[in-house]
């Protein structure tokens, strides 16, 4: 029934009842008309025969003239009925009831017998001579007026039915599918795609043309929005850097003076806390370098296998230390496009968030089958609704508010899979959470 | 060491001198892209230190002009931007190394001390040797004061670059880089926890550690 939402639908529903409603009354009209004027033809006919026997003089002629047209005429189309005062009766009908002050009979009325009658009579019924005539003649002309029009009306508004359902089904189609497309991009919107356009604009000139230009103004004015945004932070990152490398300097400074062990002390958490500065700057430089960064010729084969067991290699003692079990897993190996360092980056940054999360003695596998990567933690997960949500910058699940860590890892890895065109899936472990990485095969 | 270096902004320049001095070096500082280039052909460096942004000549062109000429001093490359493309486009200019801001004084001397004085090919030894401790290349086999010491293959690159550079420091990232060819910063211990499982092996049943933490830096072989 979505169809039947199409406003083009609707439409065409509604016409159609308009125009058979207003053809129907018409023709019904001229059908009446048309009836009324054959009655009255035909009873003037009827009127006319019975004057000419009203023009017989002398009973015994009237009477041979009678018995006459009984003999030479089918009763189907004219029943001649006449009873003379004296008791006699000549008939083509038998046992004709007095039809006496009906204008028009219906075959159920008359007796039912061999001879064959038609379906309704016009009656003229008076006194002719010494007694009463009644002619009745086939009104089957008139009747089949009736069946004439129903047939016109039939082939006047099926085609129009037809052709202006078809357009209606046709055109709703055709606007669905652009509904549908405008639809679409807007979600894609939603979710955060700003390249996403209402690429479907055919179709002329039209409401439906303007509204997809109007979301394809809006998502560019957005898209510009973000892209401003983004080399905004970029700029700050980057101005920034320049007086955080002077501070670095001066707690190092500091650091070689006379310091007691809780000056010390202090100096260190300083530095550690630039060097958080400093890589939380380095994250945000590195993602907005990679989603600037055109289709990477610097790409090469890569054994996806190889660089993600040398990534669990390093991982593997820390991972251990922190009382977590990393494990590696490898089937179907293949080479993929790809650049070679950021591949690590991605396993090291999908690695250090499942160390970071997940409690002392969970196991996290990571694996490789064919062209993609996975990395599985046993953890408590991230809830369905929040996993989209975790792939933005600075993103952080409520519980994770506290521990270390910019935020900017999960993004990093998205950027990096959406310029190697890999998707980036989040999944249940059933418990925990499952990352995968896929890329496109060559 | 004859270190000549070019950088603009006059802390960061300033701290790089004074710190190289004080190290014994010695050191010209020239805030200028162009006046760098002329001094790097004309003053028998034995390793420069170019920021990549540079007002007049930027440091990529400073680089390539000076290999365009055949000079093949070791130029170690400074960068405010980090990105892979970078390091790459600096190191095919003809950077030796390439090294991003901020960081700390202990990585950039490190890192000179290893271009200045990058290990001779012509004289590869089959045996390191640091104390009572001696590796042998061929057979792989580690010894300690006669004992063997069993060492997982992963184990066994790390102490053999750190032995190839005894005496020298070598800092988280160098060895990240040189030994699992990682050229990002993680953000887990991941290098102290490999030092940490060496350490058991190599110092920990024995008297003296061969392995030596240097406080902001890194690690180096005690080889005395």
């Amino acid at each position: 029934m979505r169809l039947w939402r199409s406003t083009p639908v609707r439409l065409t529903a509604t016409l159609l009842i308009v125009f058979g409603l207003s053809t129907g009354v018409g023709t019904t009209v001229t059908y009446l008309i048309a009836r009324d004027e054959a009655d009255t033809a035909l009873r003037e006919r009827v009127s006319q025969e019975f004057e000419s026997y009203r023009r017989i003089r002398g009973q015994r002629d009237l009477v041979e003239r009678i018995l006459g047209e009984i003999g030479s005429v089918a009763a189907a189309d004219l029943i001649i009925d006449y009873r003379s005062d004296s008791g006699d009766r000549f008939s083509n009908v038998a046992g004709l009831p007095s039809l006496g002050g009906l204008s028009i009979v219906a075959e159920r009325q008359l007796p039912e017998g061999q001879t064959p009658l038609a379906e309704s009579y016009l009656v003229v019924e008076g006194r002719v001579g010494l007694g009463n005539l009644t002619l009745a003649r086939n009104r089957e002309q008139v009747s089949e007026l009736w069946s004439t029009f129903s047939v016109l009306l039939v082939v006047s508004l099926l085609p129009t039915f037809a052709i202006a359902s078809a357009i209606g089904v046709w055109s709703a189609r055709r606007a669905s599918v652009r509904v549908e497309s405008i639809g679409q991009t807007l979600r894609d919107l939603t979710e955060g795609d700003l390249e996403a356009r209402v690429t479907d604009v055919t179709g002329g000139p039209d409401d439906l043309a303007e509204i997809a230009a109007a979301v394809n103004q809006m998502a560019d004015a957005q898209a510009a929005t973000m892209a401003s945004l983004r080399q905004v932070s970029t700029d700050i990152a980057h101005d920034l850097k320049t007086p955080i490398q002077r501070v670095s300097v001066l707690l190092e400074q500091l650091e070689d003076g006379q310091l007691t062990e809780a000056q010390r002390g202090i100096v260190d958490k300083a530095r550690a806390e630039t060097a958080q500065i400093v890589r939380t700057f380095q994250a945000l430089l590195q993602i907005a370098q990679i989603e600037g960064a055109g289709p990477q010729a610097a790409f090469a084969p890569v054994d996806l296998a190889d660089v993600v067991a040398g990534i669990v290699d390093v991982y593997e003692p820390a991972a251990e230390e922190s009382g977590h079990r990393l494990s590696f897993a490898a089937a179907a190996p293949a080479m993929v496009r790809a650049e070679r360092s950021m591949v690590g980056q991605v396993v090291a940054n999908l690695i250090e968030n499942a160390l970071r999360h997940t409690p002392p003695g969970t196991a996290i596998a990571v694996g490789v089958d064919g062209a993609s990567l996975s990395v599985a933690d046993g953890g408590p997960g991230i809830p369905e609704p929040e996993r989209a949500k975790v792939l933005r910058r600075h993103y952080r699940l409520e519980q994770s508010r506290t521990s270390e860590g910019s935020g900017l890892g999960l993004s990093l890895v998205a950027a990096i899979a959406a310029l190697h065109d890999a998707t980036l899936q989040l999944s249940d472990n059933a418990p925990g959470l499952r990352v995968t990485l896929t890329f496109p095969t060559p | 060491m004859k270190i000549l270096v070019i950088e603009d902004d006059p802390t960061t320049g300033a701290y790089i001198a004074d710190g190289l001095r004080q190290e014994g070096h010695g050191v010209d500082l020239i805030p200028d892209g162009a006046d760098g280039l002329v001094q790097a052909s004309v003053g028998g460096y034995d390793v420069i230190v170019v920021d990549r942004m540079l007002p007049g000549l930027d440091g990529m062109a400073v680089v390539k002009t000076l290999r365009g000429a055949g000079n093949r001093v070791p130029v170690l490359m400074l960068t405010a931007v980090g990105g892979v493309n970078d390091r790459i486009e600096g190191l095919n200019a003809g950077a030796d190394d390439y090294l991003v801001k901020p960081f700390a004084f202990g990585e950039l001397s490190a890192r000179l001390a290893a271009l200045g004085r990058r290990p001779q090919m012509s004289d590869a030894p089959t045996v390191l040797k640091a104390r009572d401790l001696e590796m042998d290349l061929l057979t792989r086999q580690v010894t300690r004061a006669g004992q063997v010491i069993d060492l997982l293959p992963r184990e066994f690159t790390l102490l053999e670059h750190l032995l190839r550079r005894k005496g020298r420091v070598q800092t988280r990232t160098m060895l990240l880089e040189a030994v699992w060819d990682i050229h990002f910063d993680p953000q887990t211990n991941v290098v102290e926890t490999h030092i940490s499982r060496l350490r058991a092996k190599v110092d920990k049943p024995f008297d003296h550690d061969l392995i030596v933490t240097v406080r902001g830096a890194g690690y180096r072989i005690d080889a005395e």
